[in-house]
């Protein structure tokens, strides 16, 4: 039964090219970021005083920075940061928002006023601010970044498994299972959550596009990742004073970006598109 | 350490040196500057001359960009830079600096000194006026001194006036002080802003409406100030040394120095202090170099790592001297500064009488710096590549302020140096008042790197001697010497210049022996100017000394339209 998902979930989605793409250049960067030691032709730290702002070059493909490090390795190494981000902060925001969303949806009640008038009271934070004033507190690490990012980004999240289990809930194998004594954790999490998944599969997806993003944003700013780690972010502070003399230290970083949250947000539609029933039939 | 300001040389403006905003800032005060080492590169000095361009003529607007916004505009109230370049172009003190850096008269037409040196009388000029029409008298400075001293004005420059024995105004245009030890750098303490007894006597000074709309003696009119934006001034048609030539000088609020390099290009400003990349690498076509000058020479200012002296590993002076030897000064200053510097050795500027040249240096020397901390008990126990002691790796965090590439860029050479000596260091960069007040002033931190600027009297009581270690004193470190206390105190009770030196000189060595700052460089002020202002001449101390004597021939005035229009 459920390889027979895969199969049909496989036929859907390899008709649809944009998420074939998107899926091909998200499988590229994982393959860039986890071979980064093999692949990047120089330390992303070493300073090189001698070659400062160089264009690229064949030593160089992609130029140096100000401090004469190589821009293609930085960015190579920076690669595992935004991936790392992506993945840490949305596991955490999809562990987060399944839990609460499934008690709200599962209990109703008193249980779900309170929660979702939490969510609500979450939202009305603007994000970008509340992860500033968290990070002005806490030492700016990568580590907190991530928790932050996570920890204020799991209300859509919560939502969207609180709908999906609302109607879930109701349906015949759910009853059969209560009416056999089953556990309420175990009808949570044997029968309903795994059928609420597949809205969850493609907000994560999106979300990590979304985390890539806030995370470039918080190192832009100088608040994010720090020196000498390099991220995408910071690179591109680097090349905003130097825009004028070194056009390359802005741009690649910025492609870099452009590329990978588009990449991820492709996936992310192709996904639906292949799983949700109601898209499909929307279509015709 | 205590810092002139520029344009008014204050020489009692004691500023925390915002860096960020430092570069900046001396663009445009660009005026501190010692002869003696003026370069040779000086070549982009402007060929103009006054008589070559047509005579001087009224007119035009000067608009200079900053990456600082004021914080108050009653001098005595602010420390950071802006508050005091725009001040100091609407206030006088007693004294000032002339363009040779010698103390002359300014609101005081003469002043004599006691041959004890004790005793100073100071004869105002008798046709000043406030902006607001209220005469200038001496009941104004002495209202400026009581002010100064009274334990309830939050200023920082007090230290100098509680000097003061005795302030008296003995008749409306004569003001005597007494002092009762002798104080060297009494006569320029005179340089502070003196305020409009007539608007705050008898009020509450923080609570006064002049922190927002000023009112002074000085060639230039406060007009308005909008927040994050400009503050405009225009010309005072009474100033007692006459009106200047430009209309208007207004200040913009530009807080990021690759925007306000493009709004120069685009004429948005005339004038700002370029960043070492801009000046080496950007402005160096035809085009440029003929709409604008450019300027070059060394800032009264050294930018410095200082160590938190109540950390126990800094405690040792081995593992300073060790941290000293592992960083190469040459490669920051060719890094980072694009070899527009020098390297600093001390608190003091090379070449001015009160610098010793002769102190212990600290060549790059990674090899020494290993053997040190191996002496003192550093070893990589655990094989990770950091040194560790009982246990405890070798980590630190270096904090600095935001908004000052140089220093973030010159933290990172650091970082990879002491990497290699085995020593981990982490970086943090911090927005500029949480820096001051959550981590310099509460001693919060391991090590920073900061500048000081550097005063044309080398009095360092403040910055060094060991009772100004109370948070929010600036000897922030917590260096503690009794040697060095001795010879501050010496040093001020002095007229004697060769005694002074000798005094000044010995503290140096003492500093560069116990490394309680590792000195890294004394940049190169960097200032540019709109092709079209003529008169600009540039000298020891820097360039706007003579604003006033600014001008731009009629055929080249842009601005004039905009004058009607206010």
């Amino acid at each position: 039964m459920k390889r027979a998902l895969a199969k049909e979930f496989w036929r859907r989605f390899k008709c649809h090219r944009l998420g074939l793409t998107g899926a091909m250049v998200v499988l590229l960067l994982f393959i860039v970021s986890l071979a980064a030691p093999v692949l990047s032709p120089y330390d992303p730290s070493y300073i090189d005083i001698k070659s400062i702002l160089e264009p690229p070059s064949y030593e160089h493909p992609l130029g140096t920075d100000q401090l004469g490090r190589d821009v293609l390795s930085r960015i190579i190494w920076g690669g595992r940061i935004s991936l790392m981000v992506g993945f840490v902060a949305v596991g955490i925001a999809t562990v987060v928002g399944v839990f609460l969303g499934a008690m709200a949806g599962y209990y109703a009640g008193y249980v779900d006023t309170i929660i979702m008038r939490f969510v609500d009271i979450m939202l009305c934070f603007p994000t970008f601010f509340l992860i500033l004033a968290v990070v002005a507190l806490l030492e700016p690490s990568i580590w907190n970044i991530m928790v932050v990012i996570g920890a204020t980004g799991w209300m859509g999240m919560a939502r969207l498994i609180r709908a999906e289990i609302l109607s879930v809930k109701e349906r015949d194998y759910v009853l059969a299972a209560r009416a056999l004594g089953a556990s309420h954790a175990r009808i949570i999490w044997r029968h309903i959550i795994p059928n609420a998944m597949a809205p969850v599969l493609v907000a994560a997806t999106l979300g990590v596009a979304a985390a890539i993003l806030t995370e470039s944003a918080l190192s832009f700013l100088g608040i994010g990742v720090q020196p000498p780690t390099p991220s995408w972010g910071n690179i591109l502070t680097a090349g905003k004073d130097s825009i004028e003399v070194a056009w390359w230290l802005s741009f690649y970083p910025g492609m870099a970006i452009l590329i990978t949250v588009l990449g991820y947000n492709l996936l992310g539609e192709g996904i639906r598109d292949a799983i949700d029933p109601r898209l499909r039939e929307g279509r015709g | 350490m205590p810092y002139n300001t520029p344009l008014d040389m204050k020489v009692l403006a004691r500023i925390w040196e915002i860096s960020g905003r430092m570069l900046l800032v001396w663009g445009v005060l660009a005026l501190i500057s010692c002869p003696a080492c003026s370069r040779p590169e000086d070549s982009s000095k402007p060929p103009e001359r006054p008589a070559e361009s047509g005579p001087p003529c009224y007119g035009d607007t000067l608009i200079t960009g900053s990456i600082g916004e004021p914080s108050n505009l009653i001098p005595i109230l602010a420390s950071d830079s802006p508050s005091h370049e725009v001040a100091g172009l609407i206030y006088n003190g007693l004294v000032k600096y002339d363009k040779d850096l010698k103390l002359v008269g300014d609101l005081a037409e003469s002043f004599e000194v006691s041959k004890s040196g004790l005793v100073i009388t100071f004869h105002l000029r008798k046709n000043v006026t406030w902006h607001d029409g209220q005469p200038f008298t001496a009941a104004d400075v002495l209202f400026t001194y009581k002010t100064m001293v009274d334990p309830h004005t939050p200023t920082a420059y007090a230290e100098d006036f509680l000097q003061v024995e005795r302030a008296e105004a003995t008749d409306p245009y004569t003001f005597r002080v007494t002092y009762k030890k002798p104080f060297a750098p009494a006569l320029a303490s005179w340089g502070i802003s003196i305020l409009p007894r007539h608007l705050l006597e008898g009020r509450d000074i923080m609570k006064s409406p002049l922190a927002r709309h000023p009112v002074g003696t000085g060639p230039f009119i406060f007009k308005e100030w909008k927040a994050g934006e400009k503050v405009v001034l225009t010309y005072n048609p009474d100033y007692f040394e006459g009106r200047p030539y430009i209309d208007r000088y207004i200040y913009r609020i530009i807080p990021d120095s690759a925007t306000m390099f493009m709004e120069l290009k685009a004429g948005g400003i005339d004038n700002m202090g370029l960043t070492p990349l801009q000046y080496a690498r950007q402005t160096e076509y035809r085009k440029f170099k003929e709409n604008f000058n450019k300027y070059r020479y060394p800032a009264f200012a050294y930018t410095y790592l200082g160590f938190n002296l109540e950390d126990e590993r800094f405690k040792d002076r081995r593992v300073r001297q060790a941290v000293s030897y592992a960083i190469d000064r040459g490669e920051i200053i060719e890094g980072v500064l694009l070899g527009l510097g020098q390297e600093a050795t001390g608190p003091y500027k090379p070449g001015t009488w009160a610098y010793n040249p002769n102190v212990k240096q600290y060549p790059y020397d990674p090899v020494k710096a290993r053997k040190i901390l191996q002496e003192v008990g550093w070893r990589d126990a655990d094989g990770d590549g950091i040194l560790d002691k009982d246990g405890i790796p070798f980590r630190f965090t270096i904090i600095t302020n935001q908004g000052n590439d140089i220093r973030a860029r010159t933290a990172e050479i650091i970082q990879r140096r002491l990497k290699e000596v085995g020593i981990e260091v982490k970086i943090r960069i911090i927005e500029w008042a949480a820096f001051i007040k959550e981590f310099i002033e509460k001693k919060t931190f391991e090590a920073t790197i900061l500048g000081w600027t550097i005063t044309q009297d080398p009095d360092i009581y403040d910055v060094w001697h060991s009772s100004k270690t109370k948070p929010g004193e600036l000897n922030f470190v917590s260096y503690r010497n009794t040697e060095v206390d001795a010879l501050l105190e010496k040093g001020r009770r002095t007229f004697n210049q060769e005694e002074r030196r000798k005094t000044y000189w010995r503290i140096q060595e003492i500093l560069a022996e116990e490394v309680p700052y590792v000195f890294l460089y004394v940049p190169d002020a960097l200032p540019v100017v709109q092709a079209r202002f003529k008169g600009i001449e540039p000298a020891a101390a820097g360039i706007t000394y003579n604003l006033i004597k600014w001008y731009v021939p009629k055929a080249e005035q842009r601005h004039n339209k905009l004058k009607a229009d206010s």
